[in-house]
């Protein structure tokens, strides 16, 4: 126990002595994990508005006109007891009609030529979020328009291709950038451990032929790491608060529409940075120290 | 406490001690006397496992120096005290700080190492310099603050390697009485030297080393 207590004050010590070089590395370990909780923070708000944007997402399926509204009630039966499916609108020919001269406006008289509704009945169903995959829609649409009675079912294809794909490039982004900012926090706490090792190197080999173990020798050496790790982490934390604060108070008076998109952070992103920091940084020393021989 | 049995020893292909048979036993005095490059530091190198033999066998305070683990080799230097010919003096700790690290490596309790270190310090009589950096003491002083750092764990052994190079002859004597008064306490002393002068009228035995084998041994 004594051991650790004096490690901690030779890590503190040497922390101090060596200011500088812990400013300079403490300074790239905030930016890189700046930078991945900025990214983490997109990603997380592109993920809320594909959630936002699902609920409202609809399959429309038209249904054949001479369909009789015993059918039309069967089918609609059949659609509420489909797991898959979580909401279920009927949306008659003259409910159709009647919608898209809202729509229209002034231009719905253009409806007038028509001498019957040209319009079908629909149904508008809406899935479960985890049935959103531009596969698992377009299966449904299949299964759906196999049923008799069903004419067509329409849905935006592309718009959630697109959104999928966005999705995707994201969360491969995001693990790229944080496989890179791993790499570079993990090699920039192993520079600087072994730095500090080599200029302690006369002050290591005395304690060695004095008697003293591994442990002793390299355990400050972890905690310096550590140490780096967790004030880089809290360094990046307050900045992305600041800045996360500033965006979302000051940027919606003048663009509005950003509120729409972002999402109030949890409290738990704050406090994930900084252990993050220390674990990556604690793996650089370790790999630093792990090499020194006895 | 120490026993070589036909050690040999190389530096690549350089032989540099030579079916080395010694046996020194507990509370002896013991000088290794010799010319430079005879393979005096070497000998203790291999004490305190700095080195490790490439023939025979050496064991230290009961410990088998060939076959010992690496992570064993605290332990066993834990055991042993050795003043250094380069002293090995941290210059960025106090003269406190550099004879308490001896005692930190061993988890003493705070209290104890103080006591312990004001003691030693009174028996080099360098009290009053605890709180100093060694960069400020003179060459003897820096010498007696070794020792104390060597002696301070209260070690079986104490290996002393060239303890006067530097020093005028007063100093060099109070320094070879602080070791006699050491090895009065019980613990074994083996002094590495090159001047004759150390161990003339000591009655220690002292091992004379020559072109890197014993040549051999008188009484002082």
């Amino acid at each position: 126990m004594r051991i650790f207590i004096f490690a901690f004050q030779t890590a503190f010590k040497n922390l101090w002595i060596e200011k500088w070089i812990n400013f300079l590395t403490v300074l790239s370990i905030s930016i890189g994990l700046f930078i991945l909780s900025v990214f983490g923070v997109m990603t997380l708000n592109m993920d809320e508005v594909l959630k936002r944007w699902a609920k409202s997402f609809g399959l429309v399926v038209y249904i054949n006109d001479d369909l009789s509204i015993q059918k039309e009630n069967t089918l609609k039966a059949g659609f509420e007891k489909d797991p898959d499916i979580i909401g279920v609108k009927y949306i008659s020919k003259d409910q159709a009609i009647k919608d898209l001269r809202n729509i229209m406006g002034k231009e719905s008289s253009i409806l007038e030529g028509f001498d019957e509704n040209p319009l079908p009945s629909s149904f508008e169903l809406k899935l479960q979020s985890d049935l959103l995959m531009p596969d698992l829609v377009r299966a449904k649409a299949l299964q759906i328009k196999e049923i008799e009675g069903v004419e067509e079912v329409q849905y935006g294809e592309k718009w959630l291709s697109s959104l999928n794909t966005i999705t995707e490039i994201m969360k491969i982004s995001a693990l790229f950038l944080g496989s890179i900012t791993f790499t570079a926090i993990v090699f920039v706490t192993y520079s600087t451990i072994k730095i500090f090792f080599y200029r302690r190197k006369d002050e290591i080999e005395t304690l060695k032929l004095l008697g003293a173990t591994r442990t002793f020798i390299r355990f400050p050496f972890l905690l310096e790491g550590l140490f780096l790790g967790i004030a880089g982490g809290i360094i990046s934390s307050v900045g992305l608060f600041g800045i996360y604060s500033l965006i979302t108070l000051k940027v919606p008076e003048f663009m509005p529409s950003v509120k729409a998109i972002i999402v109030s952070l949890p409290l738990s992103v704050y406090f994930i940075i900084p252990p993050a920091g220390a674990v990556m940084s604690f793996i650089g020393s370790l790999i630093a120290v792990g090499k020194i021989r006895y | 406490m120490i026993e070589f049995s036909r050690v040999t020893k190389y530096y690549d292909q350089e032989i540099v001690l030579k079916d080395i048979t010694i046996s020194i036993d507990k509370a002896e005095m013991v000088f290794l006397a010799g010319p430079s490059g005879a393979g005096k530091t070497t000998l203790l190198k291999l004490i305190y496992c700095a080195e490790r033999p490439d023939e025979g066998k050496i064991v230290v305070a009961g410990w088998d120096v060939r076959t010992l683990k690496q992570r064993t080799i605290p332990f066993l230097r834990r055991n042993l005290g050795v003043v250094f010919q380069d002293f090995r003096l941290l210059k960025n700790k106090t003269v406190f700080d550099n004879i308490a690290l001896a005692l930190r490596i061993h988890d003493m309790h705070p209290a104890e190492i103080k006591e312990d270190v004001y003691e030693v310090l009174e028996d080099v009589k360098l009290a009053h310099k605890a709180q100093t950096y060694p960069p400020h003491l003179s060459g003897g002083e820096q010498q007696r603050v070794v020792i104390a750092r060597a002696m301070v764990a209260k070690p079986t052994v104490l290996l002393a390697d060239e303890p006067t190079g530097n020093l005028d002859s007063d100093t060099s004597f109070n320094i070879m009485n602080l070791f006699r008064d050491i090895n009065t306490r019980g613990t074994t002393v083996m002094i590495a030297t090159h001047n004759e002068g150390l161990f003339q009228g000591s009655g220690s035995r002292v091992i004379h080393l020559k072109e890197n084998e014993i040549d051999m041994e008188t009484v002082g």
